[in-house]
């Protein structure tokens, strides 16, 4: 993604913008859920924001990326426009799913965003056939599974990275060990220090990096790009960061202190890289001051615009499953259409 | 009783060179046979052992105590972990007063961290690392029976252990001075930041100076050592700068990583006097020190300096060696019981 280019000033202005707007979108998301404007769960991403630019620095923009429940800034990252993500949120017409899939299931797959979903560890899976079908066609592309820390030890990752292994498949299993899957500290999930020993057991390389700085993240994919493109295979890349919020929003956060939060947030990866590029010359405290305020009109905008726009049609519950749409569905959908939806959905 | 500081770094052993080379990965598993090896070496003279182990999260430092033979009394040091360098640092500063001998496992950037606060206890330096110039490949039971025969004084500290330079950093930008150690060399990268810390390309090393060079070792001490050769026991230092294969005045190939060769572009290699800086301007660039990066620059002047009279590392062999002529193996023969 030559606009993310860390090796270019302007790259690294993008990057610094993509995480600012990550962390202003999601602190935003947390409000709003909190007022009760969104429904269901929203996990957000802040501390995490160096990881999902990282990566997506390291990638050309017709690469694939597959996501977690906790995809917000994986989206941001890969370029999807905040406007669309927050109607999406709020379960409009106009999201990204059409409002059907909420802040766990964002996709966009014209922008390589193949999904975030609830499902812990169904990103790698999701990758592994995305780089499948890139190996089948013979492209140049690569796909990126993002999974947590609480996600290696599911079976079905193991499955995509075994087959992806097997068939020296061009993906990338991007593990963000925030050090708790959900409540759990990592050491009470894992026997092992660093998550990317796992990769020896598929004969892979395995490397971990600093989740919190974005340079370091982004060299580790981009030597893992490199490596998948050259048709040697998977790679596992560790990034060892840390979520600032709960598992979700409302999370008591009993199994962790403050001073744990703190002691990460002096480490804080937009912070660090905001300091490093006005260390350089290549940005003022001004400068950033005015993006920031920048930024938080963008997402101002956001909300505004999902708050107006419209929900989905009931019937819109039985479209988007099937390329051709069983009689069935297409029963049921008119259905709805004609009653407005007050039996929609009642095909007994 | 003579006491031994076993330092074991779990970051060691890791870096990206797993990815861009052909690094082995050190594991955690393995440092903990390691370590263990290393206890049960030091049983070689038969004499008891205090052992002081630097403590750590991953339960290597937990499991070398409990694994310890019993001829030992291993404890893990009362310390703040960080799981940083500073761990290192700290521990070493530790043995500098407690410990007659220290065994280190690491790379070349762990036995600096070490060696920089250990003063004049001898240390011996095993590779659990990427970059091991300075460190030797060496199975560690041996190594723990080193450490014992000069800890118990079997072997004279003196007739097997040697002085290692080290290369000072000093950077002046336009914020200040920063200052950087390195044990083997320090390098000048042009890359622009610290990124995975391993220095990967061999072409965006623009030079640096080293305290040994030889074309066995890895990395810049490797480029060096094929036009250069300095022994690590010669004071002074080696200056490497380089550029462009297709610019370069003169090419050599050499290991720049492990798994990786290159031909690489030498503008110049001369010999440095102790004390006698080399010069690089960094307008954009990482000065790093035994192949990692470490300090982002821009706008500075960079003096790399060779300073004499570093680390005291123990020569493996030769105390071995050392330790047979003195006898230090044999034990009383046990009478043959007669028969009836």
């Amino acid at each position: 993604m030559t606009e993310l280019d860390l090796d270019s000033a302007d790259g690294r202005q993008e990057a610094l913008r993509r995480m600012v707007t990550i962390r202003a979108f999601d602190q935003e998301a947390g409000n709003r859920f909190a007022d009760g404007e969104i429904p269901g769960f929203v996990h957000l991403y802040i501390g995490e924001e160096a990881v999902g630019v990282g990566t997506c620095a390291a990638l050309e923009s017709d690469d694939y990326i597959a996501s977690t429940h906790r995809g917000h800034g994986h989206c941001i990252a890969k370029g999807l426009d905040p406007k669309y993500m927050m109607a999406e949120l709020y379960g409009k017409a106009e999201g990204y799913c059409n409002g059907k899939g909420g802040s766990m299931h964002i996709a966009d797959v014209d922008a390589g965003m193949l999904g975030a979903n609830g499902i812990v560890g169904a990103g790698p899976p999701m990758a592994t056939g995305a780089a499948l079908s890139i190996d089948y066609q013979d492209r140049d592309e690569v796909a990126v599974g993002f999974l947590g820390d609480g996600a290696v030890a599911q079976g079905q990752v193991h499955e995509a990275i075994n087959l992806a292994s097997t068939w020296d498949l061009p993906a990338i299993f991007v593990v963000e060990n925030n050090h708790y899957g959900e409540g759990t500290p990592v050491e009470k999930q894992h026997n092992l220090d660093n998550l990317s020993d796992t990769a020896q057991a598929y004969d892979i390389p395995g490397v971990t990096v600093d989740g919190m700085d974005i340079t370091a993240v982004a060299e580790a994919v981009a030597e893992a790009r490199d490596r998948a493109r050259a048709g040697d295979g998977p790679t596992m890349v560790e990034a060892q960061t840390y979520r600032y919020r709960g598992h979700y929003e409302g999370d008591e956060e009993p199994y962790r202190d403050d001073d744990e939060i703190e002691r990460w947030k002096e480490q804080d990866p937009i912070e660090s890289f905001k300091d490093r590029l006005i260390e350089r010359g290549e940005l003022t405290q001004e400068e950033f001051d005015d993006l920031e305020s920048e930024i938080e009109s963008t997402i101002d905008d956001a909300i505004e615009y999902a708050q107006a726009a419209d929900y989905p049609e009931p019937s819109a519950a039985y479209e988007d499953m099937f390329v051709d749409q069983p009689p069935e569905l297409q029963h049921f959908a008119n259905v709805a259409r004609t009653d407005g939806g007050a039996n929609g959905g009642d095909h007994r | 009783m003579a006491t031994i500081g076993l330092i074991v770094n779990p970051a060691a052993g890791r870096d990206i060179r797993r990815l861009t080379g052909g690094a082995s990965v050190v594991d955690n598993y393995a440092k903990r046979r390691v370590a263990e090896c290393v206890c049960d070496g030091l049983t070689i003279t038969g004499e008891p052992l205090e052992v002081l182990v630097m403590p750590d999260r991953t339960g290597i430092a937990d499991h070398a105590v409990a694994e310890a033979p019993a001829e030992t009394d291993a404890t893990t040091l009362e310390m703040p972990i960080e799981e940083s360098s500073a761990d290192t640092r700290r521990a070493a500063a530790r043995f500098r007063e407690e410990a007659d001998a220290a065994v280190v496992l690491g790379g070349d950037g762990t036995t600096r961290d070490a060696a920089l606060e250990l003063g004049d206890v001898p240390l011996v330096a095993v590779s659990t690392g990427t970059n091991n110039v300075v460190p030797s490949a060496v199975d560690g039971t041996v190594a723990g029976a080193a450490a014992a025969l000069v800890a118990t004084g079997t072997v004279p500290a003196d007739a097997v252990t040697t002085r290692h330079g080290t290369v000072e950093a000093r950077a002046e930008t336009s914020t200040g001075e920063r200052r950087l150690t390195g044990l083997a060399a320090a390098e000048v990268s042009s890359k622009s930041f610290i990124g995975t810390r391993a220095l990967l390309d061999p072409s965006d090393l623009r030079g640096g100076v080293v305290s040994q060079a030889h074309p066995s070792n890895i990395g810049l001490p490797a480029v060096a050592g094929a036009l250069e050769p300095l022994s690590p026991t010669d004071p002074g230092g080696v200056a490497v700068r380089l550029t462009d294969p297709d610019d370069a005045p003169r090419c050599v190939r050499a290991i720049v990583a492990p798994g990786v060769t290159a031909t690489v572009g030498v503008t110049s290699c001369d010999r440095l006097e102790p004390g006698e800086p080399a010069t690089f301007d960094v307008p954009d660039g990482v000065v790093g020190a035994d192949g990692e990066r470490e300090l982002e620059l821009t706008d500075a002047t960079v003096e790399l300096t060779p300073v004499p009279d570093g680390p005291r590392l123990v020569d493996i062999d030769a105390t071995l060696e050392r330790g047979a002529q003195a006898g230090g193996f044999e034990i009383p023969a046990v009478d043959e019981p007669q028969r009836e």
